[in-house]
């Protein structure tokens, strides 16, 4: 049985962020486009491109996800995010007409992840966006499962590349239910073998040092 | 859950054998072996046979399903039927492998056999997959599972639940409002 020495927390799907999960770590410092609905006095020097004293009301800037939902805030208009390319209208209705044919990878390898993250600044076009990350699961869904179920023994590089995170996640588990039924039936299951932690520990010298 | 888990569970089926050796009845927790005399048939749970057969006391005679002409009408039936045919019997795959593993000198043309089960599975596993698809892409809230044998729903169990997972959190996504004051514990 293949253990690992700790349990991964896997990513939170949808719009809540499971705050322990690697992968929603890096998500977070994806950068959006934002435009500052007020001044930001005195922080003028992390503007490198005026040398104004404070940020002006107005400016538009590039944030990462983490400090764009923690300014937010629909009352006090403090920032208004718009969203990234591949999330507008144009880009749409390339997802809506066929899914399968996108690079998800090069788009962001966290297309659905911040998309739903996306939802939380509240634009009008939600419910399409929302939509749109549905329908592109759902159409792209049928080729990850072949493909993960169908590639057994073989260099999956050129399967995975064009997915996104999310899809790689369920490729592994795909593949892991593949090896699993393959290697039972070729016999392997019942062989006894030195478990990865131990040889990670290297608690084998002695069997090393013997010829 | 792991092959290996499901092959144990396979091991509690019955299967007839006829030893060489003789022995009162045995009285075990799980029920009780009747006398064994050398020549007889008698029916012992498949673990049994196995370790008998390793230590040459007895002979397996092959389950009534486990014929060539038998298997290859529903091989037939299997591909002609959209939905999923009876099984020959709820383990048919393991007790294959250990049958035809351990016992293939007892058991007529085994290859064919093998050939034979290998080829029922694949149209199973392919029927599985489809009516995952359908049962992705239209979003359908349950699904019936007649006749499924625990090894075909085990190879695909963690995909089909992740996924099933990701689709309704991006479903829930369409609802906003209902999604806050979820909590993940650990």
């Amino acid at each position: 049985m293949d253990t690992q020495s700790y349990f991964p927390v896997q990513a939170g799907v949808g719009m809540e962020e499971n705050f322990l999960s690697l992968d929603d770590i890096l998500l977070s410092h994806e950068r959006l486009p934002v435009r500052t609905e007020c001044t930001f006095p005195r922080l003028g020097y992390l503007e490198k491109s005026s040398d104004a004293h404070d940020i002006a009301e107005g400016s538009k800037m590039e944030l990462p996800l983490w400090l764009s939902k923690g300014l937010y805030e629909r009352k006090r208009r403090v920032l208004s995010v718009e969203l990234p390319k591949v999330y507008r209208e144009g880009w749409r209705t390339v997802f809506n007409a066929d899914p399968n044919v996108v690079d998800l990878h090069k788009m962001g390898p966290y297309y659905y992840s911040l998309g739903s993250q996306m939802l939380h600044f509240d634009s009008p076009e939600n419910p399409d966006i929302a939509g749109t990350l549905l329908q592109t699961f759902i159409g792209r869904f049928r080729r990850t499962m072949d493909s993960s179920q169908n590639a057994y023994n073989e260099d999956t590089s050129a399967l995975v590349e064009r997915l996104d995170s999310l899809e790689k996640g369920l490729f592994r588990s795909g593949q892991s239910g593949l090896n699993g039924f393959q290697s039972w039936e070729k016999g392997q299951a019942t062989q006894i073998t030195a478990s990865s932690l131990v040889l990670n520990y290297r608690k084998r010298k002695i069997n090393d040092l013997q010829p | 859950m792991d092959p290996s888990e499901v092959e144990f569970l396979a091991e509690k089926e019955t299967v007839k054998i006829i030893p060489n050796f003789s022995l009162d009845k045995i009285y075990l927790i799980g029920g009780d072996l009747g006398p064994f005399n050398p020549g007889l048939p008698v029916d012992v749970p498949v673990w049994l046979a196995l370790n008998l057969k390793q230590r040459q006391k007895c002979r397996i005679v092959p389950p009534e399903w486990m014929d060539v002409e038998k298997l290859e009408e529903m091989r037939e039936l299997e591909r002609k039927e959209d939905m999923f045919t009876p099984v020959p019997s709820p383990y048919y795959m393991e007790l294959t492998k250990l049958l035809l593993n351990h016992a293939s000198d007892n058991i007529p043309k085994a290859d064919d056999i093998r050939t034979l089960v290998k080829d029922i599975w694949d149209t199973r596993i392919a029927k599985l997959r489809l009516s995952a698809d359908s049962f992705i892409s239209q979003q359908e809230a349950h699904a019936k599972l007649d006749n499924l044998t625990l090894m075909e729903i085990n190879t695909i169990r963690s995909f089909l639940l992740d996924s099933l997972n990701c689709m309704y959190k991006l479903r829930s996504n369409l609802q906003p409002g209902s999604s806050k004051g979820q909590a993940m514990d650990y």
